[in-house]
């Protein structure tokens, strides 16, 4: 049943609040406001063009950095996962590349290439794409490979292998590592605004913590968080439900 | 007309066979410059239309002779024929029928049938006229677009048959198709299955561990021995089709080939249990 989901999610929500309303009424507001005065600052901040101009800086942020990620991370993955030279060169890198620690190639990209968009889009693309590799490259090793075989049997030409035998057994790994790496995304987003960009909520972030103000910190992290729930429900949720269509349901 | 022609007179005279096989090996390499030889010096013709069943022990290599055919794996010596014109492996059209359905199940009922059509270079039309067309003879026109997991086991390898047929194959090849389903289920897909291949006409090569299933299918039986695999026997079933399961004859000959079969595996001693071990390594 839809409504009996949705009444568990609300009531996950709830229990939240409660618990934040409990924790707010015994510390002071500098430290930790209740979630009426910052649901209060959330409304105000939505009446204000200055925020929607943010909040969409940085969801350009995110959506570039992460389009470079998944394209780089897909293609870097497959390759790893159908090659064993390719996972022999490639390993070691990506390895590397998810140790590192993603303000470093914040810094980075900001001193290499300035206080710009371009500096965003390679930090996110860069911090993102390990983590999808990885995803890609256990996808592809998960593949049913006697439906390779039959493949070959049908003479079907090594692209259409890739095309139409391979990946679309990789679709629910891809959509994991969508949902991963827009977590990395939207985290590197911040990060890199903080540090150099003036334009952002990351930007927003950091001059209301010069301000000392724990409401709209607070506000401002649950507007992005709001955004990405959203995204999750108008587009992943969706576009999951329309790449699986053809598994049967289970049904409770 | 699939069924004329097929006393299997061995005469000097004879008509080109569709596939010939001239002594075919397989070796594979084992760890440690071992190797185990799989097919030694394999000889086979198989007729035009004509649907020849493999029957042999299991492990004997009877699945590395069909992958051979449809180019899975190198062949280590040997030559194949196709209408009298040696071949290279990959060269022989084949339509693979596999113990599993082994369909794509992202993909509609007819969506998998033109899978490998969309790899032939044939009108998009064309492609689709086929791919119903097949779908219709197996009896699954009205499931065009159902996917695999919304239909039963018996359908989806009806579906797997019409995808094998619909390449129009020079020789269908079928890996023990009916073993995974219910003995009923089996039972009334032999029974399409033979009405299928009468109505196309296709050669059919047929692997199964069942003599009982062999001799119902075929028009001939031919026996292989364990590994390396050697053909120990090749029986024509001249029995006219449609064919009962209870008809007296094909009881006759089946009890008649499982003598032979027994007879063969006594020659050949107990099972080897340490080139069962290589083969697993």
């Amino acid at each position: 049943m839809a409504w009996k989901h949705w009444s568990f999610r609300i009531l996950g929500v709830t229990g939240m609040l409660v618990v934040w309303a409990g924790a707010a009424s015994m510390l002071p507001d500098t430290v930790l406001p209740g979630p009426s005065a910052v649901l209060q600052t959330i409304w105000r901040n939505l009446h204000q063009p200055e925020t929607f101009y943010h909040i969409g800086v940085t969801v350009r942020r995110v959506v570039v950095g992460m389009g470079l990620a998944l394209v780089g991370g897909t293609l870097i993955g497959v390759v790893m996962g159908i090659s064993r030279v390719g996972e022999w060169v490639l390993d070691t890198w990506v390895l590397v590349g998810l140790t590192i620690p993603a303000v470093v190639y914040g810094i980075v990209s900001i001193l290499w290439f300035g206080l710009n968009d371009f500096a965003a889009f390679v930090a996110i693309g860069i911090s993102a794409f390990p983590a999808i590799a990885i995803n890609m490259w256990q996808g592809v090793k998960a593949i049913d490979l006697s439906l390779v075989h039959m493949g070959k049997a049908f003479r079907l030409c090594r692209r259409s292998l890739i095309l139409k035998v391979v990946l679309p057994q990789t679709v629910p790994y891809l959509l994991a590592a969508v949902r991963y790496a827009l977590g990395i995304s939207w985290k590197i987003a911040t990060v890199v605004e903080l540090i150099g960009l003036s334009s952002g909520v990351g930007y927003m972030l950091h001059y209301w913590y010069g301000l000392f103000s724990m409401r709209q910190v607070l506000a401002w992290t649950l507007t992005f968080t709001g955004v990405l729930v959203l995204f999750e429900f108008m587009v992943l949720k969706p576009l999951d439900g329309w790449v699986t269509r053809w598994r049967p349901r289970v049904s409770t | 007309m699939a069924a004329q022609g097929l006393d299997v007179e061995r005469g000097p005279v004879r008509a080109t066979p569709k596939i010939r096989l001239e002594r075919v090996s397989k070796r594979f390499r084992l760890p440690r410059g071992r190797e185990l030889l799989v097919l030694d010096g394999l000889d086979l013709e198989v007729e035009e239309g004509a649907l020849v069943s493999i029957v042999g022990p299991s492990g004997c290599g009877k699945s590395t002779l069909l992958n051979i055919l449809a180019g899975l794996e190198p062949v280590s010596e040997g030559r194949i024929w196709v209408d009298g014109k040696e071949v290279g492996q990959s060269e022989v059209r084949v339509g693979y029928v596999f113990q599993q359905p082994r369909l794509l199940s992202w993909r509609t009922l007819r969506g998998n049938v033109l899978l490998p059509l969309e790899e032939m270079r044939l009108p998009r039309a064309e492609r689709e006229a086929r791919a119903d067309r097949y779908l219709a003879l197996v009896g699954l026109q009205e499931f065009a677009h159902y996917y695999p997991l919304q239909v039963s086991g018996g359908m989806q390898q009806r579906v797997a048959i019409a995808r094998a047929l619909a390449v129009e194959p020079e020789v269908l090849l079928a890996d023990e198709p009916f073993s995974a389903l219910d003995e009923l289920t089996a039972r009334r897909m032999r029974e399409e299955f033979v009405r299928i291949w009468q109505a196309t006409g296709r050669t059919v090569l047929f692997v199964t561990h069942s003599i009982r299933e062999a001799v119902f299918l075929s028009t001939r039986v031919v026996v292989v021995t364990r590994r390396p695999a050697r053909v120990y026997l090749d029986v024509p079933v001249p029995v006219p089709y449609p064919r009962a399961y209870e008809d007296d004859r094909l009881f006759a000959l089946e009890k008649e080939i499982t003598r032979e079969f027994l007879r063969m595996e006594e020659r050949d001693g107990p099972h080897d249990v340490r080139s069962a071990w290589a083969s697993r390594e």
